[in-house]
């Protein structure tokens, strides 16, 4: 952690930001300053490796990786699995700079934000996040910004309660944060699940209806005769295993075209949170679908929203909406400046239940949070 | 404004020689007075240029930076080191040799995987069974990323390796690589098999110019001249002579072979005798020399080209068009 005379050095230039920071800990929220230069290897693996050609490298003299941090949720996240009070509930937030290499902004800039781990109450979490957010923005003036939110657990509830090959529910889930890959998916599932050679067609045809074990036990004979070993961290078991999904799959009719629709209409659900929920009702009710926990939580967020004042009828769900990062797993939000002064979202976050467990913890831990972005704040100007 | 106008050609292996006999058969002699372990040269009788023999990674390096106007390289090396290299250099020409794909090989044991759209799934699941991701060996990092994402991948975690990549699936460093081969041998011994959509780049050397590069008066005469007997030289390659007498009617019969065997007739149309001289593509020579027999002529000659000059310099006009644009 930076010393406080570190930290003053890196936000002289924006008392407004300490002042905001500072509400931040007046809401309980420990504040934190982690090294600005960090291991390289969590933030690849976590937000991919197209995060590389943003990222400022660098190498120690043995040869490990690092960068200068390209954001502060990892940072937080790691500082607080190596501390004490890991798998606790927590909050922390920060103020400090980041480092990306950006187009049409300065490569180097402030972010502000919030960390919540442990909370089990999570739809009060998730509203807290969008309250503290709309208070960020309304600090730098911006009172009413566009507030654009999304639920990628409803997603991941409509795929699990559909009658489809494991396959493919790995795919759709995965792609949701790609779009163009989404659309592709459902259009090649209409088509035809089938993506095998035709030499392997007759086998895999051939192997579809048998019995599963019987199946396994000659591919992994077939390929140790043909002496081929595990190569390349799969092994052969894995191998016979996906290579049998393959042939369920080029057994498996093509998707019901109600299905793709199904899924479609699930995607096009957009409006406010409340018309959507009913929408959404209505859809899993048509189609006999389990989403009764997913919807229940997005209906107790919305009223822990309106319990904490936010109108939510100026609140832009969509079903599509995501943000592009694999790691988040429930509720998601952006707040734009609606006069479109400042490139980009001022203020985003959401539920990454899934971080804390990639970066290394043995037990899940619920996590939420937000950033903000100070000089596109500030560039919106208003009072202070 | 004296700077020398600098060409960059590879220093060392079948890269080298293949560059210096493509140059010396353009007649661009490229001559090292200090002997053969220096590292300056010129062109015979061609002042003002100077030709640094370095490696094919320092030649796309100082390409990017615009430090020499013309170099010797890979394509696969222009795209992996240069970002946004169209907007830096122009690949002139491809010379023909030093060719080579960047390919995405799996293991051969993965009789599951053929193409990208399977590599995907199998990235995913394999990010869910053993809570990492599947690691990429492979030098080109760049291509890597930017082939993976067109393709929707996103578990994946790239190793830089400066060599020997093919061997990182068997030592147990990487799941996969990206590598560029030839004939696939290397691939095949090390158990590997090229993914079916999986050919990232068809590279092979090429002539290529850097944008930002000092483009003077004098730096584009030099580069005219040399494009126009590197041009000359190629056309001379690509054509053989065909020479005949022809009988009557030959206008109509002329009008036919340029359609059927992509004849050029570069002095016109037949002489009052019937003489003629055509420019044919070597793989049509024989069809061509038939067809004409057939049309009454009485001998047909084939001969090769050392150079075809032309008034257009379809190269410098490339290069004029790139450094404009």
């Amino acid at each position: 952690m930076a010393s406080a005379a570190t930290r003053s050095a890196e936000t002289a230039r924006d008392k407004r930001a300490e002042a905001l920071v500072a509400s931040f800990e007046r809401a309980g929220y420990t504040r934190v300053a982690p090294a600005v230069l960090q291991p390289a290897e969590p933030f690849l693996d976590l937000s991919g490796e197209d995060i590389r050609k943003r990222m400022f490298l660098t190498s120690d003299p043995q040869g490990r990786e690092l960068c200068l941090r390209p954001d502060l949720t990892i940072p937080v996240s790691r500082d607080y699995l190596a501390s004490r009070g890991a798998g606790k509930a927590q909050g922390f937030c920060y103020l400090g700079q980041v480092f990306r290499h950006r187009q049409n902004e300065p490569s180097e800039f402030l972010q502000a934000g919030i960390e919540s781990f442990g909370r089990p109450d999570i739809a009060a979490a998730d509203a807290e996040m969008l309250a503290l957010g709309l208070d960020t923005t309304a600090h730098y003036g911006v009172a009413t910004p566009n507030i654009h939110i999304g639920d990628v657990g409803l997603f991941a509830a409509l795929i699990a309660a559909l009658d489809l090959a494991p396959a493919w529910k790995r795919r759709l889930i995965k792609d949701f944060n790609h779009k163009t890959s989404l659309a592709q998916d459902l259009e090649r599932l209409t088509i035809s699940a089938s993506h095998a050679r035709p030499e392997y067609q007759g086998v895999l045809a051939a192997l579809a209806g048998s019995d599963p074990k019987g199946a396994h036990a000659l591919v992994t004979d077939l390929l140790s005769i043909a002496g081929i070993s595990a190569v390349g961290g799969r092994s052969v078991g894995e191998i016979a295993d996906r290579f049998l999904e393959q042939a369920a799959l080029g057994a498996q009719t093509s998707l019901p075209r109600e299905t793709r629709a199904l899924i479609e209409r699930f995607l096009a659900v957009a409006g406010d949170p409340d018309e959507a929920a009913a929408e959404l009702r209505a859809i899993a009710k048509n189609g006999s679908l389990k989403l009764d926990a997913a919807l229940d939580l997005f209906e107790s967020r919305t009223g822990f929203l309106a319990a904490r004042g936010v109108d939510v009828r100026r609140i832009k769900f969509s079903t599509a909406f995501g943000r592009g990062l694999d790691y988040y797993t429930g509720f998601v939000f952006e707040l734009h400046d609606p006069r479109g002064r400042a490139e980009g979202q001022l203020v985003a976050g959401g539920r990454y239940d899934g971080l804390l467990t990639r970066l290394g913890s043995a037990k899940p831990i619920p996590a939420v949070g937000f950033a903000a972005w100070i000089e596109r704040l500030v560039a919106c100007g208003g009072a202070a | 404004m004296s700077a020398p106008f600098v060409i960059a050609v590879p220093a060392k292996g079948r890269l080298q020689e293949n560059a210096a006999r493509f140059f010396s058969r353009a007649g661009l002699e490229l001559i090292k007075p200090r002997g053969a372990r220096d590292y300056r040269g010129t062109i015979a009788g061609l002042g003002g240029v100077e030709v640094a023999f370095l490696s094919a990674s320092e030649i796309t390096e100082l390409l990017g930076q615009g430090m020499v106007h013309f170099g010797v390289t890979g394509e696969d090396l222009v795209r992996e080191m240069i970002p946004d290299a169209d907007s830096k250099v122009i690949l002139i020409d491809g010379l023909g040799f030093g060719h080579a794909n960047v390919v995405v090989a799996v293991p051969q044991a993965w009789i599951d995987v053929h193409s990208m759209a399977d590599l995907d799934d199998v990235a995913t699941a394999f990010r869910l069974k053993h809570n990492r991701k599947l690691r990429v060996a492979t030098k080109y990092i760049n291509l890597t990323r930017d082939f993976f994402s067109a393709h929707g991948i996103t578990d994946y975690r790239i190793v830089a390796s400066s060599g020997a990549t093919e061997g990182a699936p068997a030592a147990g460093t990487a799941e996969l690589i990206v590598d560029i081969t030839t004939t696939g041998a290397t691939l095949t011994a090390n158990a590997l098999k090229v993914i079916d959509d999986g050919v990232i780049l068809r590279s092979q050397a090429n002539l290529v110019a850097a944008r930002t590069a000092h483009w003077g008066e004098s730096e584009r005469a030099t580069a005219r001249l040399m494009l126009d007997r590197l041009a000359a030289e190629a056309r001379g390659r690509a054509f053989r002579e065909v020479r005949a007498r022809l009988a009557d009617n030959h206008d109509a019969m002329l009008a036919d072979a340029q359609k059927r065997f992509r004849v050029e007739v570069p002095f016109g149309n037949a002489t009052s005798s019937g003489m003629v001289t055509l420019h044919c593509p070597p793989g049509e020579v024989h069809a061509l020399a038939s067809f004409l027999r057939e049309q009454g002529a009485e001998a047909v000659t084939v001969a090769d080209l050392g150079y075809v000059f032309a008034r257009d310099n379809p190269l410098f006009a490339k290069l004029e068009a790139g450094l404009a644009g």
